[in-house]
């Protein structure tokens, strides 16, 4: 507990955590707000203003901006992940570990546990502002908000929030591992984002295969509403997706303990 | 006597550089121990193999009486290790930096980081981000997290590089007292002033073997000379009147930039009768120097320069 505690206090401390969530939280901001403002501006084009409205129409929005925080957050999350585990490298602090008689592989797995322990209370947060965007973008919409205090998808919502906290995990497990490979903040970074990227254009080759993938598995284990539409690529359904984000989390973990287990600490 | 390091038959290659070939020593307990080398010579490699950074290709290690081995991390929680340049997180302060490094490894009394903030002069500035600390004194905090969990074992990798001379001092003084208390201290190094003056024994290393070990004040006596410095026609009435009384084996003369200068290999109490002789000789110096020659020692041990080929050999190195 030493290790996660000691992690949480440098996130803290680190002024990337605050620009990583202050970010994500301006850009769901941005997106809902663009969302309402265009709503409004199209009238004159029904099918976009109905797409846009029911992206915006309470209870299912609650979702909706879940859906967000997992592309959006998910995003940041696996760069703030990268960096933190390139710069353990990089900095040599994993040498300084290591050198006090610190296991290894428990070192690493556990400032992810940190990491993902943080990123829930950035996720919770991200969540709250993202709602409060969305009731402001449907505001601008002229959406109602009839839906606002429905109980049940009140209920649900910290279930969804489960889901999107495992589907970040997964996400961060995996920038984290990219990192470890690369031994370096800037390259796990980079490869991490590339990855990210990579993986999305890919859909558009082999959405069979894709979609099970770890960011597209990652993306479906909360049902999306998607602006794209009937346009949109095939998603796994959420159970299978949930499974499988399971199955990349695990296999991410495994990746980081068994190269920092064997890895050759030169600097 | 107890041995509280040794390595037998030590070899690390990388690729196709051998950075070990076979290196054997034994570090007894409760002294500091100078490891000296020529830069690429081995030294890091062996620092990092110690604490299983790294692992050995071929030979054994032993810490604290028992052997070690690549998987048997418990043993480094009685070791404290700078390695390389210190490593901090540059957003942390150092009192912060300090609780990072106790949060792994060994447990930390409590308390322990503002006594060793203390220690190595860093109270007043343990608020600061060490991202704005100066070199010598992000060397302070390493040896300070080195300090950490009171090891019995000191490993520490070139613990002058950037300290002030008042810093030298002071590390000086309080690695002697870790010795005194019963620690062993295990300093790696290339300036042969801070080692000869720091530790009881000194391993030369070069090529990836030892190639001398012994008592510091042994290999000073083995390696004493006192020169003397004579007019150049002189020199070979000189050469020969300390030849007679030193012999002649001892004896040498070298001309340079200063001047030529009679070397006599002899233990440095012995400089007022190298005078007298040379004065009865008729040959009356200009300047006397005793003193010992670890440098030279030094020099044609590991072959008088860097084992990389460079043009920098140890003398030259700050």
């Amino acid at each position: 507990m030493r290790i996660v505690r000691s992690t949480f206090r440098k996130i803290v401390r680190r002024p990337a955590s605050w620009v990583t969530a202050g970010l994500v939280a301006a850009l769901l901001v941005l997106e809902f707000v663009a969302l309402g403002a265009t709503a409004r501006s199209s009238a004159a084009r029904p099918v976009e203003q109905a797409t846009i409205t029911a992206f915006l129409k309470f209870p299912d929005t609650y979702v909706t901006v879940a859906s967000q925080l997992i592309g959006l957050g998910g995003l940041f999350a696996l760069a703030y992940a990268a960096a933190v585990a390139g710069s353990e490298w990089g900095w040599g602090t994993l040498k300084t570990a290591v050198a006090r008689g610190e296991s290894r592989w428990r070192y690493m797995l556990l400032t992810l546990f940190g990491l993902v322990l943080a990123a829930a209370v950035a996720m919770v947060a991200a969540y709250a502002v993202g709602v409060v965007a969305a009731v402001l973008g449907a505001s601008i919409a002229g959406v109602p908000l009839t839906g606002l205090g429905d109980s049940d998808a009140l209920l649900n919502i910290p279930q969804t929030l489960l889901h999107v906290w495992l589907a970040i995990a997964e996400e961060m497990a995996v920038g984290f591992a990219v990192a470890t490979l690369t031994r370096s903040q800037l390259a796990g970074v980079g490869a991490g984002i590339a990855l990210f990227f990579g993986e999305q254009f890919a859909t558009l080759i082999l959405p069979d295969v894709v979609k099970y993938l770890p960011f597209n598995a990652a993306s479906a284990v909360v049902a999306r509403a998607n602006l794209a539409g009937a346009g949109a690529p095939a998603a796994l359904p959420p159970d299978q997706a949930t499974l499988v984000t399971i199955a990349w989390l695990l296999g991410a973990l495994l990746l980081v303990a068994g190269a920092t287990e064997r890895a050759e600490i030169g600097s | 006597m107890t041995i509280a390091l040794a390595v037998h038959g030590l070899r690390k290659a990388y690729g196709s550089r051998v950075a070990l070939d076979g290196l054997d020593l034994e570090v007894p307990t409760g002294t500091v121990y100078g490891f000296l080398g020529p830069n690429g010579a081995g030294k890091t490699t062996t620092m990092r193999l110690l604490v299983g950074l790294i692992r050995p290709d071929a030979g054994t290690l032993e810490v604290l009486g028992r052997p070690y081995t690549w998987h048997d991390r418990h043993r480094l929680f009685d070791v404290g290790a700078l390695i390389e340049a210190p490593s901090f997180y540059p957003f942390l302060s150092g009192r912060e930096n300090l609780r990072a490094a106790a949060a792994s490894g060994a447990p930390v009394p409590r308390g322990r980081v503002d006594e060793l903030l203390g220690l190595v002069g860093l109270r007043d500035r343990a608020g600061d981000k060490v991202g704005g600390y100066s070199l010598g004194m992000r060397q302070r905090l390493g040896i300070a997290a080195a300090l950490l969990s009171d090891p019995s074992l000191l490993l520490l990798d070139e613990p002058a590089n950037g300290l002030d001379p008042g810093g030298i001092v002071g590390m000086r003084d309080t690695l002697r007292q870790l010795a005194a208390a019963g620690k062993t201290v295990f300093v790696s190094s290339h300036i042969l002033p801070e080692v000869q003056q720091l530790a009881d024994v000194v391993g030369i290393v070069a090529s990836g073997r030892l190639v001398r070990e012994g008592r510091v004040d042994e290999l000073l006596a083995s390696s004493a000379v006192v020169r003397a410095r004579v007019g150049a026609d002189e020199a070979p009435a000189a050469q020969a009147a300390a030849a007679a009384r030193f012999g002649a084996e001892a004896v040498g003369v070298t001309a340079g930039g200063d001047g030529t200068w009679l070397e006599v290999r002899t233990d440095g109490s012995r400089s007022a009768e190298l005078n007298q002789v040379l004065a009865q000789a008729g040959v009356y110096v200009s300047r006397l120097e005793p003193g010992s020659d670890l440098e030279s020692l030094f020099l044609e041990l590991t072959g008088g320069g860097s084992a990389n080929g460079g043009g920098l050999g140890i003398g030259g190195v700050a």
